[in-house]
Formats: structure tokens, sequence, C-alpha cells
């Protein structure tokens, strides 16, 4: 160095001094690259988690509308008034200061600790100061607690903190009007969840409950997140991830005392996309009242179901709750009467139960006994029962299986119209069980339709060939042509049954969501489910099916058919009714599970129409009728449509 | 580095290159000071000066403390052109005056009426329009005293009365000034003394026993931090804080008391949290600055307040500097203190006599010891004591100070052999 050179030889002194600043010098050099360069990372990380909060900030949620477009689950804003505490923080200090100076005046020296507490009433004192003030005019005192505060102080400073949630627009008119609203002092919108048609459609729409965790694949560490929804059950749940959307992150930039100074967003919210049902909520709000006019707390399911698509138009079950509940958060009351045993609130009937059919069941008996053969206008004479007055019996070796229809001369037609055991059972085991399977298998009964996912919807139970190799008797033939023993439906597996029936052996899969539609503005496009699904083919003569549909149509038209109670003039309504027996251990009849399955117009089939009622006293009794005022809203809708034709936009 | 001038050439009267480094560090200092202050301000400088009339304008000014730094800037550079121009065999003449003077405010610095207390330590005076630290005229003062007592033959220094005399001249402004406490001020002193001995000739050995004593001193101040009772009675009399500062350094925590409640273990796991305070948000400032920084008032240590305000702009101004220029910045103010070390090394080795070169040597010393300790501090390498970075730390007796100190460099330079 030229310093070196410019020092004499003889003076090593003034060498060693320029050696050990050099040395010196060089030693910090070295310490700041290593800090600066070798371990920015590590700083720039450790600055980061003092300075920085995340939030996790949730999308908006899709809407689920009906197949009109009203919407029957939307987000609702809800108003709460805030405190943004770093607007507070020199408010503190200063309220601060006077104390302790008042403290210095009156010659009390204050601890360390016993600064903090100070500090900690002061802050309360001046945020419940501020509160009181502007909230002063409100009907009912408001306080801040003080525990609360002191919470949301320690743990979650860089959020606002709620003081008044929920509020009404006399208050939020007071408080905008305040004349001197306090900076840090705000009205704050935040999502709700609810559902405007309150319990209609419950069961199929689902609810959703407050979670604000990461969803699969999100990032997972948050410093705070803010409220978000998670569906619990129907579609909210299957569709939870298409209606959530993706959630957000923002950053907090805060100070060393934790207050929020700016925020920053680090992934933008990604909105949830609408999702739009095959229902129509005429009908399926029709549905639900009919259901009602058996009795409030009638047990039951109704589908209505396009024959042709296979699009859901209703699906309702019963008793029904408001899903708006689970949003505000259920009292134990409401969850007593949710958990209710007899009723069963919570259970989708229409798909989550297993039933047996009962005499529903003989229009797929029909039909195979058909394709094996059997003339339709052969007389078949059922003999009278010796213990029952007026009615037919058949004995199976030495079992006896009553009958509700009258002995006599039966052909397929009266057969079906009366409900006829004695009938279809004969001609069951003159068939066979494995045809029966055969086409019941083809139906897919035992199978899911998958509408919704596999916790919300049973299989049912039906025989595999299999099962007739061991132990089949022609008892379980005969229990089964009535559509009891082992044979379990849903009430949408006897629509999908019916409309093959109406719409000439096609097996349908039925289909509840139309279409999902991203939010405008992001031109992506709308995911679309297609309409007329064929699942399988019930590979059955026209002619069969038409017989059997003749004699459906008997069944309400005929003055002595079981469903006459569905007859709707100017609707040539075609129906099956059943009863089916629930039997305890010891084979005693305990109640009756009451169906009616039906479609219309018998010349051009548009709707199908299954109800199915618990404890009902018939299927003519009491699901009839109930069919008939679906079919009664179904005959409005479609007059309604032809005075003010739609612009079709939908469908 | 350093441009040699050619020995057939009239040599400069001024070294320029020094003074060259010397302004770089008071832009910095001045840019910096502003930084780390304005931040809390509302408005900049230039809004003010656009939007306010000149007297509210300057109104506003004054009280701004990189306006004062500008202007102790000013005042110590006309205090440094005084000094230069004076020869300093002239001022050497008032060194023992000087020396017993701020003695004199040492002591009086102690007396609870005249000292003023901030932060637990008893270091300044109040003058109403200034805080007068004696501490650092003590520094000069002591420098001064120190060379003209060493200057004396080199044969008189071999007699051990001399040498113990030194260490007396040493050991009264030390024993002072920690008193007050500042035990790094005190500390900057014993470096600067030795080496002026050293250079002035005293026997190899003297200063070695010195050493030895010195660093065995030290060995039991930290076994008796580190080990003993703080309350028994061999242990030394430290301040709590600076007790902790050095455990701090050292990376250990205060031992609680046998049978201490949990409460008391959990405080002083918290009071060790907070004497960390200062130490880890400065090297959290160094370290996310990189290698280029955040640029000039985009650091947010300061801005956030991580970095307590109180300290920002004086003691730890180089958190700042490193944070928002990076290690291209820390590496430019390394290079400019180097400039001014080695150039007034250069001086040393050019002085006239011995006192010019013990007092150059003096003031290299004294400045790379504050810098040294100053820095290191930044980067956990030293630990932390009340040192100030000459010039580029706020504080009017420390620029004061370190101005006079280039004064009198640039005296010994102008005055060289030779001219």
């Amino acid at each position: 160095m030229l310093i070196f050179d410019q020092l004499k030889k003889s003076d090593p002194s003034l060498r060693l001094l320029a050696t050990g600043v050099f040395g010196g010098l060089a030693v910090l050099l070295i310490g700041l690259w290593w800090v600066q360069v070798v371990r920015a990372r590590f700083y720039e990380a450790k600055l980061e988690t003092q300075s920085c909060r995340t939030v996790r900030v949730p999308a908006p949620r899709g809407k689920i509308l009906d197949r009109n477009g009203t919407p029957l689950a939307e987000n609702q804003p809800s108003y709460h008034l805030s405190l943004y505490l770093e607007e507070f923080s020199p408010a503190f200090q200063r309220a601060f200061n006077t104390r302790i100076a008042a403290c210095k005046k009156a010659g009390l020296k204050l601890k360390r600790d016993q600064r903090s507490e100070l500090a900690r009433a002061t802050r309360y004192a001046v945020v419940s100061n501020v509160v009181a003030a502007v909230t002063g005019e409100f009907q009912s005192a408001v306080t801040l607690d003080p525990e609360k505060f002191r919470r949301h102080y320690e743990t979650h400073l860089a959020l606002p903190l709620t003081v008044v949630p929920n509020l009404t627009r006399a208050q939020i008119a007071r408080v905008e009007e305040h004349p001197d609203l306090p900076a840090g002092l705000a009205v704050d919108t935040q999502a709700g969840r609810v559902y405007p048609f309150g319990p209609t459609a419950v069961h199929l729409l689902g609810y959703v409950r407050r979670d604000d965790s990461s969803a699969e694949g999100e990032e997972a560490f948050f410093n705070h997140r803010l409220p978000d929804w998670r569906g619990i059950i129907g579609i909210e749940a299957a569709f939870d991830p298409q209606l959530r959307g993706e959630a957000g992150a923002k950053s907090v930039l805060v100070n060393h005392l934790g207050y929020r100074q700016s925020e920053n967003v680090l992934t933008p919210v990604a909105p949830g996309q609408n999702l739009v049902l095959t229902i129509d909520l005429t009908i399926q709000q029709a549905a639900e009242r009919a259901l009602q006019c058996y009795g409030p707390n009638t047990r039951g399911a109704v589908v209505v179901m396009d024959p042709k698509r296979g699009d859901l138009l209703a699906l309702a079950s019963s008793p029904v709750f408001d899903p708006n509940n689970f949003v505000k958060g259920i009292s134990h009351a409401q969850w007593e009467q949710l958990s209710d045993e007899k009723l069963r609130p919570q259970i989708n009937r229409a798909l989550q139960e297993n039933y047996a059919p009962g005499s529903v069941f003989k229009t797929l008996v029909g039909l195979a006994a058909l394709e094996a053969g059997l003339n339709p206008s052969e007389i078949h004479n059922v003999q009278a029962d010796p213990v029952r007055a007026g009615r037919g019996c058949i004995y199976i070796g030495r079992r006896k299986i009553e009958d509700t229809a009258p002995p006599g001369a039966y052909d397929f037609r009266r057969a079906l119209k009366l409900s006829s055991n004695s009938y279809f059972i004969n001609a069951g085991l003159r068939t066979g069980m494995a045809g029966i399977i055969q086409l019941g298998a083809r139906l897919h009964l035992g199978e899911r339709t998958g509408l919704l996912p596999r916790g919300q919807e049973t299989p049912g139970i039906f025989p595999k060939p299999a099962r007739l190799r061991s132990g089949w008797s022609d008892g379980d033939t005969a229990n089964a042509c009535i559509g009891q023993g082992e044979i379990s439906v849903t009430p949408v597996q006897m629509a999908i049954m019916t409309a093959a029936i109406a719409n000439g052996g096609k097996v349908l899969w039925p289909r509840l969501v139309d279409r999902l539609e991203p939010l405008a503005g992001t031109g992506q496009p709308p995911t679309t489910f297609p309409a007329g699904r064929v699942r399988d083919d019930l590979g059955v003569k026209p002619r069969s099916l038409e017989i059997v549909r003749a004699a459906m149509l008997a069944d309400v038209e005929d003055a002595d058919g079981t469903g006459r109670a569905a007859q709707v003039p100017g609707f040539r309504v075609c129906g099956k009714t059943g009863t089916a027996q629930i039997m305890d251990a010891r084979n005693q009849v305990t109640d009756h599970t009451t169906w009616f399955t039906s479609f219309a117009p018998y010349e051009n089939p548009r709707y199908v129409v299954v109800v199915m009622v618990e404890s009902g006293s018939s299927g003519g009794g009491t699901c009839a009728p109930i069919a008939r005022e679906i079919y009664l809203a179904l005959q409005k809708r479609e007059q309604s449509a032809r005075a003010n034709p739609a612009p079709l936009a939908q469908n | 580095m350093m441009l040699g001038t050619p020995l057939n050439e009239r040599p400069a009267r001024l070294d320029l290159l020094q003074l060259l480094a010397v302004l770089g560090l008071m832009v910095g200092g001045a840019a910096f000071v502003y930084s780390a202050t304005m931040v809390h301000e509302p408005v900049g400088f230039w809004q003010q000066y656009h939007e306010l009339p000149l007297p509210q304008f300057f109104g506003w000014l004054l009280p701004q403390m990189f306006f004062r730094q500008i202007v102790w800037y000013v005042l110590g550079g006309a205090a440094a052109v005084v000094l230069a121009v004076v020869h300093y065999q002239s001022l050497v003449r008032w060194a023992l005056v000087a020396y017993w003077a701020s003695i004199l405010t040492l002591v009086a610095v102690l007396i609870p009426f005249i000292g003023a207390t901030r932060f637990g330590a008893r270091r300044w005076i109040d003058l109403g329009f200034f805080q007068f630290q004696p501490s650092e005229f003590a520094k000069l003062a002591f420098i001064l005293a120190m060379a003209h007592f060493a200057s004396r033959p080199a044969g008189e220094l071999k007699s051990p009365r001399v040498f113990w005399k030194a260490m007396g001249l040493l050991a009264l402004p030390f024993v002072l000034i920690m008193k007050e406490p500042d035990l790094g001020s005190a500390l900057v002193l014993v470096p600067t003394g030795v080496v002026m001995l050293f250079v002035a000739g005293t026997p190899r050995r003297y200063l070695l026993r010195l050493g030895g004593a010195v660093g065995l001193l030290g060995l039991l101040l930290l076994a008796d931090i580190f080990f003993a009772r703080p309350d028994a009675w061999y242990s030394v009399k430290l301040e709590p804080y600076q007790r902790r500062r050095l455990l701090v350094y050292f990376g250990q925590e205060d031992r609680p008391p046998a049978g201490a409640s949990p409460a008391k273990i959990l405080e002083l796991r918290k009071q060790h949290f907070d004497d960390q305070h200062n130490v880890r948000q400065a090297m959290i400032s160094v370290g996310s600055g990189g290698l280029l920084g955040k640029g000039w008032r985009q650091g947010t240590q300061n801005a956030l307040g991580y970095l307590p305000r109180a300290v920002a702009h004086n003691d730890f101004i180089f958190s700042v500097i490193a944070e928002e220029k990076g290690f291209v910045g820390s590496v430019i103010v390394v290079t400019l203190y180097a400039v001014v070390l080695f150039t007034g090394i250069r001086t040393a080795g050019q002085a006239r006599d011995r006192l010019g070169k013990l007092l150059a040597v003096g003031v290299v010393t004294l400045l790379f010891s504050q810098v040294f300790i100053n820095i290191g501090m930044n980067i956990r390498m030293m630990p932390v004591t009340g040192v100030p970075l000459p010039l580029l730390s706020y504080g009017g007796s420390s620029v004061l100070c370190s101005l006079i100190a280039i004064g009198l460099l640039q005296n010994i330079h102008i005055h060289r052999k030779g001219y």
C-alpha cells in the first residue's frame, strides 16, 4: 500500500498501527459482508415476521340459483361497527402521558408492570369513551367488553375490532351522521350467507358453517383469517370448491407496537362461481307446500323430474329446517329440534333413506312379465281370502299373502289399477326372479345416482343375480313382486324408473346442476352439465311399455283406480300407488311407507312426479292428492309460460 | 488508494484527500440523520419549503435534527479551521489547561444539580441551547495532554515513574467517565493512550504488562458477571444495564437467583429479550439491507419504530445507512473512514516532530476505536455501548470534537516536515 511506502522504514510502530487499523477495518467489512450478503435472506425473513402480518381474505362465495335465475343462496353484507386501533395510537399515548404526569405529581413511582397495567387501562378508557360517545344514541347501550378488547389488542392488533355486530339501518345512519366521528371508528361490511327462501330446498342446497381454515392446496400459514364459510352438506358441500373460489392473501405492515401501517395485496381473490340448478323454485315450493298438506310434520319426499332430460325440477324432503340458522349459529334448543329421532329433519328423504317400494314396484314386475311373454289380456282369477270378506289372497306353499284388492277375474290393466298382489305375484313367479333382477339392474337399482356426494345418498338395496343361487325361495320372489323383502329404493330411483317407462325405456342420469357460471367479466365460459345423459336402456319392447303406461293411466283415470285422487283436469296423469308394510322383528306390521309414482301427460310425458310419505294411510289416499297439487302447479307454470313466453334464455 | 505526492513538487498545504473523505462523511451524516428523523414527520423538507412562508419555514427548520446537525458541521468546521491555522506547538501549551478543565467538567457532570440525566446516565450538562457532553471533549483534551506528556525525550519514557504518571493521566478521566456511567467512551481512552505511548517509544515490557493486567482484569470482570451472584461482596459494581448488555453480547442470559419464583424467571427472560432488542433490531436492519439496500428513506426498521427512535439517529445511525444503502453503502462508509485514518497515519509519519506524530496517532486511534466499536455493535461484534460514529451520528459534542480532531490532523499536515 502506498501509505506503507510513505512511512519510513525506520518507523515500525506506525507500520504496526497502520496494520492494526487495516486489520480492524477488514474485520468490519468481513462482518458486514457476512451479515448483509451471506445472511441477508435470514434477516429479511426476520424483518418480515416481525413487521408483516398475513391475512387470509376469503373470496365472495358463488350464488346458487334456480333454473330461472332466482337466487336460492346468496351473499348478504352485514354491517359492523369496527375500531381501527392504529388510529387511536396517538390518543392512547396522550392519555397515558397525562396519567403518568398525574402519578408523578402525586409522588407515585410506578413499576414496570404497573406502567403496562396503566397503559392497558388507559387504552380501554380511551376506546370505550369513543364507543360510548358514538353509540350513545343507540337504543340499547353498547359497552365494550374489557377482556375482549385486551385479547384483541394482544393477538389481533393488525385487524379491526368489531364493536357492535350486525348494525341496523337506523344504527348505520346514526354512526355515519355522527358529528365528530373519530377517524378510527368505521362501519365495516362482511359477507354473510343467506338463503332468501329459508327452509325451501334446504336438503338439496345444504348449508354453510363458519370455517376460516385454508382449503386443500392453499397457503396454510396466515397470521389472521377473515371470516369464511364452508359448505357442510347438500350442493353447498358438493360444489364447495367451485362456490368458494380461491381465497386471496394480503399482508399488513405493522409497526413495532403492532399497529397497522399499510396493506398490500399478495394474492387477489378469485370469486366463486355461480351455480345454476335445474330446480324450478315455483315447483319446489309447490312440492313442499303439497307435502305440508298432509300435516305439519309430514315425513316424506317429492321428486319432480323431466323424463326426457333427466332434470330435477323439484327435490323436496320434509320436515324442513332453516339453513339461515346455521349461518347465525345454532342454539341448543334448535339443535334438539334438528336431532329429533322420529322426525329427523336433517335427513334428505329423497336420496338418503332406504324405503321399501311396495306396489309401485309392480310396474317393473309387470314389465318383466310382459317381456317374458305374459299376455296382458289373459285372465287370472284371484281367490277370496277366507278370513277377510271381499279381499283376495294368494298362497305360496303354505304361506298366505293377503291382498287389498277384491277376489275375481283380473287382466293386466285391472290388476295394476287395483294393485292386485295375487296377480303380480303369480305373474312374477311365472316370469322368474332372474328377469326382474335383470330389469332392476338396468335401472341401476342398488346403485347411487351420484346427484350428491357419497354420504348424502344411499344406493338402496337390490339383489344381485348371485343372490338367487344362495337360498332364494319362491316366497322371496313373491315378496319382491309386491316391492317388499330384500328391496329398498329411494324416491329418486323410483323417479328414474318412472321416467324410463314414460320416455320409452331410457334410464337417465338425473341432473341437478345445470351449469357453473364464472363471474361476469372474467371471460371464462360456463361449465355446463349436459342434459339427457342416458345411463342405460331398459331393453324392453315398446309395446310392453305402452301396456304399462295405459294401465297406469287407468289407475288414475278410472273411477275404481287406486290413484284416482291424482286426477287433474286437462292433464292426463298416469300413476301407480304403493303402500309398503314396515315389519318389526316379529313380522308384525308397524308402519307403512306410502308412494305415488306418476308421469304426465300420457300422450307426451313431460313430468315425472314421485311422492313418498312415511306413515301415510295409503298411496292413493295420502300421496296421490299431493301429486295432484304438484301437477296443478306444473300446469299453471306451463300456462304462464305460454302466456308470457320467456326469452328462453335459460333452457 | 493514496495519492502520493511526487517529491520534486511543492506539496499541497492541506490534505485534500482527507478533507474530501470528511466532506463525504458529513454529507452522509446530514442525509441519514434526515432519513432517520424525518420518517416520523408528515411533510418533508421540499414540501415545507414550497408551502410555508419563509419565516415559518425557518421556524419549522430550526428544531429539525438534520438541520441542527448541519449547523454543528458548520460550527465544527469553523473550529477546525481555527485549530488548523494556529501551530499545534502553540496549541499544546494549553494542553494541561484543557486537560484539567475537562476533568473539572467531568466532575461537574456527576453533580446531580449540574449534570442532566438521560436514559439513566448522567452524561450531559444542559446549556439550554446545547447539551454539552464533557466526555467527548475529555477525549480530545486527553490526547493533547498525553501527546504533550509523551513527546518528552524517548529516554525518559524508560523510567517507571514516567510510565506510572502516564497511567495516571489515563486513569483520571477513565474513572470519571466510567462513573457517569459511559463505559464506551471510557474504554476508547485505553487504546488511544496505549497506542500513543507505544508510538512514543515506551518500552514494550511496560505495555505488555499493562496489556496483561488489563486482559486479566477484563477476564475477572467477565467471570464475575457470568458466575458471581450480583449481590456478593466481591462482585464488581457495574450498572445493571451494563452487566446485562455484556451478558447479551456474550449470548448469556441473566441467571435467576436461587429459589426464584417462576414469575421472576419469566420477568428475567423478558428483560433479556428487551435487552437484546436494540442489537437484534440493528442486526435485522443491517442484514435486511442486503447488497444494495432499500433506498434512501425507504428503510422500514426505523420507520416502523422497530429500531428505537431514541437511538436510530445517533448511536445506531449505521443501521439506518446499512439498511437503506446495503452492503455497498457500508463499504463506502468504511472506505471513507479508511481514507481519513490512513491519511492521518501518513500525517503522523510526515510530522515535523514527535509531538505532531503523537497527536496524529492519538486522533487516528481515537477515531478508529470509535468507528470499530460503533459499527461492530451494529453487527454484534462488539457489545452495545454509547459510542457515537464520528461525523455520522447526530450529536453536537461528537460532531464538534470529531471536526476539531480533523482540524488537528490538518494542522500537523500543514506544518509537516519539509514544508
